[in-house]
């Protein structure tokens, strides 16, 4: 009887510091080594969309809990190759799983910057999905925002408008086709995907963008305003709030501090992206599927 | 008519490393409806395997058996047979009453006269109370009892039991007798096997002694116990002025005023004039014979040898 | 034979290991919870995680049944009391193999009606963006009902031979994986851009792919997930080969066991 007291009192003892270890391990490690495709292939027999699923699901947990520390001022990189390598798993196990694609949008291109990796996954859904405007309308995206190929974008823009049948993609297609529109564009954008997303992360992740983007909208009108005024850039952010033109200092919901370009475009220190350890797309290889 | 009749009977396994082992050499023997037979023989002499192979457990390498008439090969000839294995095991998931329906259904027995049949036999084995719980929770005996019951369920011609007096009590034994002999009153055909020698003494009409898988004898009861005739032993009170007037006698006990005396069957008219003669009194005169298992273990030795 | 499948049901029923596996279809009611995590698929997810639980629990029940079935009344010599009744030993293992067959058919069906119910409840809190395919689902269920099936007369062949439940066990789990990965390897290996494979190698690969159970051809899960519609003549040709390449195992299983010697 004492005995099993003083193992419980043990456990109480050790169980707080491993659960934090097991906490804060990272991800490629929670995740093991990922078996090569085919073997997870055999491996998983009859229960393929379920594994894909879980692996989706693994990623989603992982990036959620991230973001939930981020808000908290904590900020831990992602491993953005290691996502990638088990979104492109889950893809091969369950091709249909819109989860995976629309993950894989949401932190390969803003977060990861790997756009033509996103594109040819997104494409590869596309055969399976046919359905779906969502896969078209990423591609588009991706290639008017990102990739500035305004002839693909439109070309994708189109095949999503005839999918949903909603005017709003043709007309995206139509309206920002152009480096001047790319403010209203992102905008236009992830005001769709926050109105159409679900699960309450997702729409926190597009509404965290949705500020942030609303924000260098308001830096562009102030810039414009001084510019018609003064015939000239302003020299930056500070003096845009001192001439009056910006009533407070924008913040960026990512942590990053704004700055107006020599050439007078909006940015962002943080790249409108939770802090990440590869910021150099495609630096290291791991991203490849 | 024959109930069974085995010819030629022959089962040899293959051994490691190519040896052979010959656990039946051609075992010939017919048995009659009506008989009942005891199979006798030390352990691993063959009873189980020529009982398996008559119940198309095993399939034997040479020979051949008929039940009633037909070939073992086929399930059919069990039809009309009672089999209880050795240390018998039954569905122990299911309750006594459950099996026996079972068994009774699986040899056809419907409707009314299966409901009776079960009810019958559970009560005759004594499981009547026990009827409803899973044999799981049965003691040896009582699963022992419940072999009896599931031969005795369908009423066939013909039974066959592996060790049928095994596991059981005194009681149980007394009991199992006493069902053969009313088999037997009824006409039906018993073949058992055992390597109890009592048993078959009391209930056997013949007997067949089989030493590593060869029948070594096959005679009736009657004839074998009268063959084993020694003698009588005669005891008498001395009354008598002159005991020296059996002095050809071996005297066994003296137990003053009675003498035993070891008579041989050929000299006892002779002793019983004696006694007359000199007006002795007879106490009692007791048979004295080589039992079965006296006759049984000569056998054995003489098919070891 | 009747009477067998009876006796069947009633041990597979009694069996605390069945009611173990049983009390595992509980996870069912964590699945809406689970599905919630998606991001735009919450229906999808819940059927995905229904279907694949549902399939989960007949896998274990078809390898725990067809593997230790047989075995089980060998190993305990209840064997000798039941050969020995006036059935064939053929008769006696179809008779077996159909009462874990209605058992796991059966199983199927009532997992099938939970699992429904957990994706409508799914659909009542996220209503989904495409109409869920309930035809599909159900063909879906059926089709696991019957891949188990054969899993199970897969087991009972190799039960009808070995002596332990290790072949029966281990070697149903073998032939399970290689069956479900079967065509995988078969569309590889005769793909026309498949070149570097010798002509014999192909040969072998289509025989062995002819030889063993196509597991995969059972898998309606995408279809039912997805609501990719199913070729009802493909349907029809999986019914067809599920009822002859059932028969054929069976019918050697029943053959094999016949000769067997039970010592």
């Amino acid at each position: 009887m004492a005995l099993l007291a003083c193992l419980c009192a043990l456990y109480a003892a050790i169980i707080v510091p491993f659960a934090s270890y097991m906490r804060s391990k990272p991800f490629a490690e929670k995740l093991g080594t990922l078996p090569t495709v085919a073997t997870l292939k055999f491996m998983s027999a009859d229960q393929k969309l379920f594994v894909g699923s879980s692996l989706v699901m693994k990623v989603i947990i992982y990036f959620g809990g991230l973001a939930e520390l981020a808000k908290n001022r904590i900020i831990i990189p992602p491993d953005y190759p290691a996502m990638s390598r088990t979104i492109h798993a889950a893809v091969k196990l369950d091709p249909y799983n819109i989860d995976a694609y629309y993950f894989a949008q949401a932190f390969l291109t803003w977060d990861a910057r790997q756009f033509t990796i996103a594109n040819d996954l997104l494409r590869e859904g596309m055969k399976y999905r046919t359905w779906d405007w969502y896969l078209p309308f990423f591609i588009g995206f991706n290639y008017a925002f990102f990739l500035k190929d305004f002839d693909s974008a439109a070309q994708y823009y189109r095949k999503a408008g005839e999918l949903s049948g909603q005017e709003l993609h043709i007309s995206l297609a139509g309206r920002y086709m152009q480096e001047a529109g790319q403010t209203d564009h992102a905008i236009a954008y992830l005001t769709v995907m926050a109105k159409g997303a679900r699960s309450p992360m997702a729409r926190k992740t597009f509404e965290t963008r949705l500020v942030a983007f609303k924000q260098v909208k308001r830096i562009e009108l102030a810039r414009d305003a001084f510019r018609e005024k003064h015939g000239r850039l302003p020299s930056s952010l500070h003096a845009l709030i001192e001439s009056g033109y910006l009533a407070d200092k924008p913040v960026d919901p990512y942590g990053g501090e704004f700055f107006i370009a020599a050439d007078g475009k909006v940015g962002t220190t943080s790249k409108f992206a939770f802090k990440g350890d590869d910021k150099q797309p495609g630096n290291k290889g791991g991203t490849k599927p | 008519m024959k109930a069974i009749e085995i010819s030629g009977l022959g089962k040899t396994y293959k051994g490691r490393k190519g040896t052979r082992i010959q656990a039946l050499k051609g075992l010939s023997l017919d048995i009659m409806q009506g008989e009942v037979f005891g199979f006798l023989g030390p352990n691993g002499a063959g009873k189980s395997t020529t009982i398996k192979a008559l119940m198309g457990l095993i399939r034997p390498t040479a020979g051949d058996a008929l039940i009633l008439g037909e070939r073992i090969t086929s399930c059919t000839a069990r039809r009309n047979v009672g089999y209880l294995p050795e240390n018998p095991s039954f569905y122990d998931y299911l309750t006594a009453e459950e099996y026996l329906t079972f068994v009774a259904k699986s040899f056809d027995v419907k409707g009314n006269l299966l409901e009776q049949r079960v009810a019958e036999s559970l009560k005759l084995m004594e499981l009547w109370e026990a009827r409803k719980r899973p044999i799981r929770s049965y003691s040896k005996g009582m699963v022992q009892r419940v072999g009896l019951a599931q031969v005795l369920v369908h009423a066939p011609e013909v039974f066959i039991l592996d060790e049928p007096m095994s596991g059981l009590d005194p009681l149980g034994r007394a009991l199992v007798k006493e069902i053969i002999l009313d088999l037997k009153k009824r006409g039906k055909c018993v073949f058992f096997s055992t390597h109890i020698t009592d048993d078959v003494e009391k209930v056997c009409d013949r007997v067949g002694v089989i030493v590593s898988g060869q029948l070594q004898a096959l005679d009736s009861v009657e004839n074998i116990l009268r063959s084993g005739l020694e003698g009588y032993c005669v005891q008498i009170r001395s009354g008598v002025k002159r005991l020296d007037v059996f002095d050809g006698f071996e005297v066994l006990r003296t137990h003053d005023p009675f003498v035993e005396y070891m008579v041989p069957a050929a000299r006892f008219n002779e002793f019983m004039a004696l006694v007359g003669h000199h007006s002795a009194e007879v106490m009692f005169v007791e048979t004295r014979r080589k039992d079965l298992e006296a006759f049984f273990l000569e056998i054995v030795e003489k098919g070891e040898a | 034979m009747l009477n067998l499948v009876e006796i069947t049901l009633k041990s597979i029923l009694r069996d605390r290991v069945f009611h173990g596996i049983i009390f595992s279809a509980l996870v069912f009611l964590l699945i809406p919870s689970v599905a919630s995590l998606s991001m735009r698929q919450m229906t999808e997810l819940s059927m995905n995680l229904s279907l694949s639980l549902l399939s989960f629990i007949l896998l274990l029940l078809a390898l725990f049944l067809g593997g230790t079935h047989l075995w089980k009344d060998i190993e305990r010599r209840y064997t000798y009391s039941v050969l020995t009744l006036p059935i064939s030993r053929s008769s006696y293992l179809v008779g077996k193999f159909l009462g874990i067959a209605i058992f796991i058919f059966a199983v199927a069906c009532l997992l099938g009606l939970v699992a429904a119910g957990v994706v409508v409840f799914s659909s009542g809190i996220y209503p989904p963006e495409r109409p869920i395919a309930w035809d599909n689902f159900v063909a879906a269920v059926v089709l696991d009902a019957l891949k188990y099936i054969l899993v199970v007369a897969t087991a009972f062949l190799f039960s009808s031979v070995g002596t332990s439940f290790f072949l029966p066990v281990f070697g149903t789990i073998c032939i399970f994986f290689v069956g479900s990965a079967s065509q995988q390897v078969y569309d590889y290996i005769t793909a026309p851009a498949t070149t570097d494979i010798s002509l014999f190698t192909k040969k072998a690969a289509t025989v062995v792919y002819y030889l063993l159970p196509n597991y995969s051809a059972f898998d309606y899960k995408v279809n039912a997930v997805y609501g990719v519609p199913i070729a009802g003549s493909g349907l029809l040709l999986t019914l067809a080969y599920f009822a002859v390449y059932a028969l054929i195992v069976v019918a050697l299983a029943a053959l094999l066991f016949e000769k067997r010697e039970m010592n």
